[in-house]
C-alpha cells in the first residue's frame, strides 16, 4: 500500500525582515514527508533548520509557497487553527526542557491531555503508559528541579508523545545532555517511532544523532543540498 | 484544568503569597473602614436626631431662623392641638415637645442663701408620660451615674461633673434661674433626683433635664414648647419620607405670611448632617475605590513580575496548542481564585476587628470638639451585611483587573520566535 506524504513543502520561501532590507532564510525548499519517518535536517548554524521546524510546527508562516501538514495548509490557518493542529497533532521537544516547575511529572504530562478535554480515567491511563515508554514510572511524583537532564527531557518527551502526536518535531533535542543519556532518549524516540509510526523530524548538528536517521536533509544557506535515505547505523 | 490551577497556586507560593497577602490587607481594611465609617456615621447621625433635630422637626419660622440660641419668646404656642393633628396626619411618626433653654443654676447652703453657681443649659423633655420613649431616646437611664429618672414635678436631673463639682447631692434644692417665654426672670426651684453623664462635653459641663411640664410652667409657657420633633416609628430615618413629611406639612402653611406660623424640617437641614449623611452613603464607594485603585497597581505589577517568571511555561503552552485566549482566561481564573482566597482572609480578619470595634469603640473624646454638632466621645464600628461581601469588591476587581492588564503581554507574544525562546 502507498504510503502518502503528510507533509508537502512546495517552493517554500521565507524571509525576515532585517533594517531596510530583508534576509532570505529558507529559499525554494520542495519537501515530502510520510508517515513513520525519523528525519534529520542537518547544516551549519543559520542554516534554517530551525526556521524550517518552525514553519512545519505551524508556529510561523511562509512567505511564499504553499506548507500543507495533514491536509491543513499552514499559511491560511488562524491563530485558533494552528493551536488546534499543534494540541492534536503535533509536538515538540525543545534543547531545554521547558517544564512546569510546580507540577510533579504525572501532572506535566497530563497536562497535554486536559487541554483535550480527554476523560479522566482514560487519561490516567494514557499519562502512566506514557511514562512508562520514557521508563520514568517510579517518578511519577517528582518535581522537575528534582530530575536529573536526562529525566527531564524523557519527561518533556512523555509530554509531548502522551497525546500519541502525527508527527515529533525536535530542535537539538539533545544539545544539553552527555552521550549516555543522548543515546537513551534517541533509542525511546526511536522505538515510539517504530511502535506508533509516529513521524519524527530533528534539527541538529549532533553526530550522535545521525546515527539512528534513516533520512538526511542537509541544509544550507536556506536550501537543500543533499536529500538522502539512509540505514541507520544504530538499530 | 480548574484543579490543575489550584495546584499551581497552593504551590508556586511566588504566584500566591504575596498578591493573597496585598488582598487579605486592602479586603480587611475596606471591611474593618466601611464598618468604623458606618459606626461613627450612624451614631453621629442618631445623636444629632435624638439629641437635637428628630427626624423632623417642627418650629416657628422666626425660632427656626435662629435655631442656635432656641430663643423660646419665638416658640410654638398652642403646640397640644399641633401634636394632636401631627399624629392624625402622619401616624408613622411619634411626636414629642421639647423646649431648650439656658439659664444659671443656683446652689443654695443650708440657710437659703447661694453657695455656687454655674452656667447649665437645659431641657425639657418628656419624662412622665406613660409608655413616652423620651429617657431612652436619650439614652438617659444609662447615662445616670447617681439617682434615678425624675418621677413627679419638681424633680430634675442635673449633670455629674455639675454636682461633682460644686458638691451637690441626690435630694438636694437646686434653683434655676431662667427668662420667661415673655422675657422676664424667672426663678424655680427644683429637687435633684439624679445626676448623668452623657459621654458629650457640650451636655456634661452644666446641664438641667426636667419634664415638659415643668418647663412649662418654669418657663412661663403654658401649652407652647420650643419644638415639636418626630421620630420614625420604624426606629429608623428614611429620608425619603421625612422629605414627604415636610413638604406636606410645609405645603398646609405656604399661604401663611405669619413669622409665628410653623416650619418642618428634616433631619438633613441640620447644619453639617447633610453633608455627613450624603458622605455616609458614598463613603463605602469611596474607600472601594480607593482600596481597588492601589491594590491594582500593585497586583498588576506583581502580575508583570509573575508573567516574566512564568514566560517559559507561557511559550510552552503555546507550542502545546493551547490557545492565547485560553492560557489569558486561565490566568483570570487564577486571579479569581487568589483575589476569593485572599477576599475571605481580608472579610475574616476585618470582620474580627470590626466586631471589636462594635463592641468596645474608640474614645475619641479629646480629639473631636464638635463645632456647634453633638458628637458622641465613643465611637464604635457597626457591622451590616455588607459587611460580609463588600472586602470582595475590591479583592477580585484588583486582583483581577491587575492580571487582566499584566496578562496583554500574553497576546503580544508571537509564536514564530517560540522555538527560539524555548532553547534559552
Ligand atoms: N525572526 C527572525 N528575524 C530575522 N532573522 C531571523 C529570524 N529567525 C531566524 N533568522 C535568521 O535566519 C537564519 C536561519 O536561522 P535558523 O534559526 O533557522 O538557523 P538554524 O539552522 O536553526 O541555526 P542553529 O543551528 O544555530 O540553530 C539565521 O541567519 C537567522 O539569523
Ligand atoms: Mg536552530
Amino acid at each position: 500500500m502507498e504510503n502518502p506524504a503528510i507533509i508537502t513543502i512546495d517552493k517554500l520561501i521565507k524571509r525576515f525582515p532585517v533594517g531596510n532590507g530583508e534576509f532570505t532564510a529558507l529559499n525554494n525548499i520542495n519537501l515530502q514527508f510520510k508517515k513513520g519517518e525519523f528525519t534529520g535536517l542537518v547544516g551549519p548554524s543559520g542554516s534554517g533548520k530551525t526556521t524550517l521546524l518552525n514553519i512545519i510546527g505551524s508556529l510561523d508562516t511562509p512567505t511564499e509557497g504553499i506548507v500543507t501538514v495533514l491536509d491543513h495548509s499552514i499559511a491560511k490557518l488562524t491563530h485558533k487553527q494552528s493551536a488546534q493542529l499543534r494540541n492534536k497533532h503535533l509536538g515538540f521537544i525543545f534543547q531545554t526542557y521547558n517544564l512546569f516547575p510546580v507540577y510533579t511529572v504525572y501532572e506535566n504530562v497530563e497536562f497535554a491531555l486536559l487541554l483535550q478535554h480527554m476523560p479522566a480515567a482514560e487519561r490516567r491511563k494514557a499519562v502512566l503508559d506514557a511514562l512508562e515508554w520514557v521508563g520514568l514510572t517510579d517518578k511519577i511524583n517528582s518535581k522537575p528541579p528534582q530530575l536529573s537532564g536526562g529525566e527531564g527531557q524523557r519527561v518533556a518527551i512523555a509530554r509531548a508523545m502522551v497525546k500519541r502526536p502525527a508527527i515529533m518535531l525536535a530542535d537539538e533535542p539533545t544539545a544539553n545532555l552527555d552521550s549516555k543519556n543522548s543515546h537513551h532518549i534517541l533509542q525511546t524516540m526511536k522505538r515510539l517511532n517504530e511502535e506508533l509510526q509516529t513521524t519524527f523530524i530533528f534539527a541538529t548538528h549532533d553526530e550522535k544523532v545521525m546515527g539512528y536517521l534513516n533520512r538526511i536533509i542537509s541544509l544550507e544557506d536556506g536550501k537543500v543540498v543533499k536529500d538522502e535515505q539512509v540505514v541507520p547505523a544504530k538499530n | 484544568m480548574i484543579q490543575f490551577l489550584f495546584k499551581g497556586i497552593i504551590r508556586d507560593k511566588n504566584r500566591s503569597v504575596l498578591p493573597i497577602l496585598v488582598i487579605s490587607l486592602g479586603v480587611f481594611l475596606t471591611v474593618l473602614g466601611s464598618a468604623w465609617f458606618k459606626g461613627v456615621f450612624s451614631d453621629m447621625i442618631n445623636t444629632n436626631a435624638n439629641f437635637t433635630a428628630g427626624h423632623v422637626r417642627v418650629m416657628t419660622r422666626a425660632y427656626a431662623e435662629n435655631v442656635d440660641q432656641t430663643p423660646n419668646d419665638l416658640a410654638l404656642v398652642e403646640v397640644d392641638q399641633l401634636i394632636n393633628d401631627l399624629d392624625n396626619q402622619f401616624p408613622d411618626f411619634e411626636w414629642v415637645k421639647r423646649t431648650h433653654f439656658g439659664g444659671l443654676l443656683d446652689v443654695p447652703n443650708e440657710e437659703g442663701e447661694t453657695r455656687a453657681q454655674g452656667m447649665a443649659i437645659g431641657q425639657g423633655i418628656d419624662f412622665f408620660s406613660p409608655g413616652t420613649h423620651e429617657p431612652e431616646r436619650m439614652n438617659i437611664p444609662s447615662s445616670i451615674v447617681e439617682g434615678k429618672l425624675p418621677g413627679q414635678p419638681g424633680e430634675a436631673l442635673i449633670s455629674d461633673d455639675f454636682a461633682k463639682r460644686f458638691k451637690v447631692n441626690i435630694g438636694d434644692p437646686i434653683t434655676l434661674f431662667g427668662s420667661t417665654m415673655y422675657g422676664g426672670m424667672a426663678f424655680t426651684n427644683f429637687t435633684v433626683c439624679g445626676t448623668v453623664r452623657f459621654g458629650m462635653r457640650a451636655l456634661d459641663r452644666g446641664a438641667i433635664l426636667i419634664d415638659i411640664s415643668d418647663a412649662q410652667i418654669a418657663l412661663d409657657m403654658a401649652d407652647a414648647a420650643g419644638e415639636v420633633l418626630g421620630f420614625q416609628k420604624s426606629g429608623n430615618y428614611d429620608e425619603e419620607r421625612a422629605l414627604q413629611v415636610k413638604d406636606a406639612f410645609n405645603a398646609q402653611y405656604a399661604a401663611d405670611s405669619d413669622e409665628f406660623a410653623p416650619v418642618m424640617q428634616r433631619l438633613n437641614d441640620q447644619a453639617f448632617l447633610g453633608y455627613y449623611l450624603d458622605l455616609a452613603k458614598y463613603m463605602s464607594s469611596i474607600v472601594i475605590f480607593i482600596f481597588v485603585l492601589a491594590m491594582s497597581i500593585v497586583l498588576w505589577n506583581t502580575g508583570l513580575l509573575g508573567g516574566l517568571r512564568r514566560y517559559n511555561e507561557f511559550g510552552m503552552r503555546l507550542a502545546m496548542g493551547e490557545e492565547k485566549r485560553h492560557i489569558y482566561g486561565s490566568l483570570i481564573t487564577e486571579s479569581i481564585i487568589i483575589g476569593t482566597i485572599g477576599s475571605v482572609v481580608g472579610t475574616i480578619f476585618g470582620l474580627a476587628a470590626g466586631y471589636y470595634l462594635q463592641q468596645h469603640g474608640i474614645d475619641m473624646g479629646s480629639a473631636m470638639q464638635g463645632g456647634g454638632m453633638m458628637l458622641p466621645t465613643v465611637f464604635k464600628a457597626r457591622i451590616g451585611p455588607e459587611a460580609f461581601y463588600i472586602g470582595f469588591i475590591p479583592g477580585l476587581i484588583s486582583m483581577v483587573l491587575g492580571n487582566a492588564l499584566a496578562g496583554i503581554a500574553i497576546y503580544r507574544r508571537q509564536t514564530a520566535v517560540l522555538t527560539k525562546e524555548l532553547s534559552v
